[in-house]
């Protein structure tokens, strides 16, 4: 019987699903609830438990359970470098783009 | 938080899997936030998202270098790329390389729209590549040779290697 690389096709199975894909994109920019998700991809929790289960089994996401809330982050294993290298830079472009509205605020007045 | 800061709030999109779109509405007249952009000494005071930033070089010209290093706690990173169209006080073209993904390039076009009211919306749109797809890129628009920006891209793409 032929073994399988378990984690590779683990990685597959995650990422051949748009809406799993989606959660990928959605905890990259921060951790969020398996009811935040829910809501937020229109899914029942249970639906939005199965898919987090699978990123999970893949090592793809990570999630922790405090009190009631279930808060799902992006897990160990790391996304192919260049996808995870446009998801920094999306964070960055956002964090410069804050900056800069927060001097232009701060010089407002300063030059006519 | 307010209803003007929820809408001068970045919208980013992903579109297509190397594509990424930002839009974003200041408080400011087109002038001062292309000025703030595009002036070396005011661009040092934002760009660096908090942390020291130091302007290596900064040709701001067509086929012009920019060079940027931001000074963390974590570390320093440079930032650098070309500029290919300038065209003031609207739109910049540029490449965009961080140091710590040497031969990843993004090409940057930023545009800024005088929304009439004293208000500016920018956009940016993002294209992602790999040394690869520049390398492919900078080959075909060599034979086409018709698109005026595209060879000048190729001009500026030479220098980077």
């Amino acid at each position: 019987m032929v073994q399988y690389h378990t984690g590779m096709d683990a990685g597959f199975a995650a990422m051949s699903d748009v809406t799993r894909r989606g959660i990928l994109e959605r905890l990259g920019r921060t951790p969020a609830s398996i009811t935040d998700l829910a809501s937020q991809f229109g899914m029942t929790l249970t639906g939005m438990k199965k898919h987090v289960a699978v990123l999970e089994r893949a090592g793809l996401v990570r999630s922790k359970k405090v009190g009631r809330v279930r808060t799902c982050a992006l897990g160990p294993r790391t996304l192919d470098k260049e996808m995870a290298w446009i998801e920094q830079y999306k964070r960055m472009l956002e964090q410069r783009l804050d900056r800069l509205d927060a001097f232009l605020e701060r010089t407002k007045g300063d030059e006519k | 938080m307010s209803a003007a800061t929820a809408e001068r709030k970045a919208k980013v999109a992903s579109v297509g899997e190397r594509e990424v779109t930002i839009e974003r509405v200041f408080d400011a007249p087109r002038d001062r936030v292309w000025r703030a952009m595009t002036d070396p000494k005011l661009v040092a005071q934002w760009w660096g998202r908090g942390n020291k930033l130091t302007v290596e070089r900064w040709e701001f010209q067509k086929g012009g270098h920019w060079r940027f290093v931001e000074h963390s706690d974590h570390g320093n990173h440079g930032f650098e790329g070309r500029f290919a169209e300038i065209e003031p006080p609207a739109k910049v073209v540029q490449t965009f390389e961080w140091d710590g993904m040497p031969g990843h390039v993004a090409f940057e076009t930023l545009t800024l729209e005088d929304l009439g009211d004293g208000r500016t919306q920018l956009r940016t749109h993002s294209i992602f590549m790999t040394k690869q797809d520049r390398d492919g890129m900078l080959q075909s628009g060599m034979e086409s040779g018709v698109n005026e920006s595209y060879a000048a891209l190729d001009r500026l793409l030479a220098t980077l290697n």
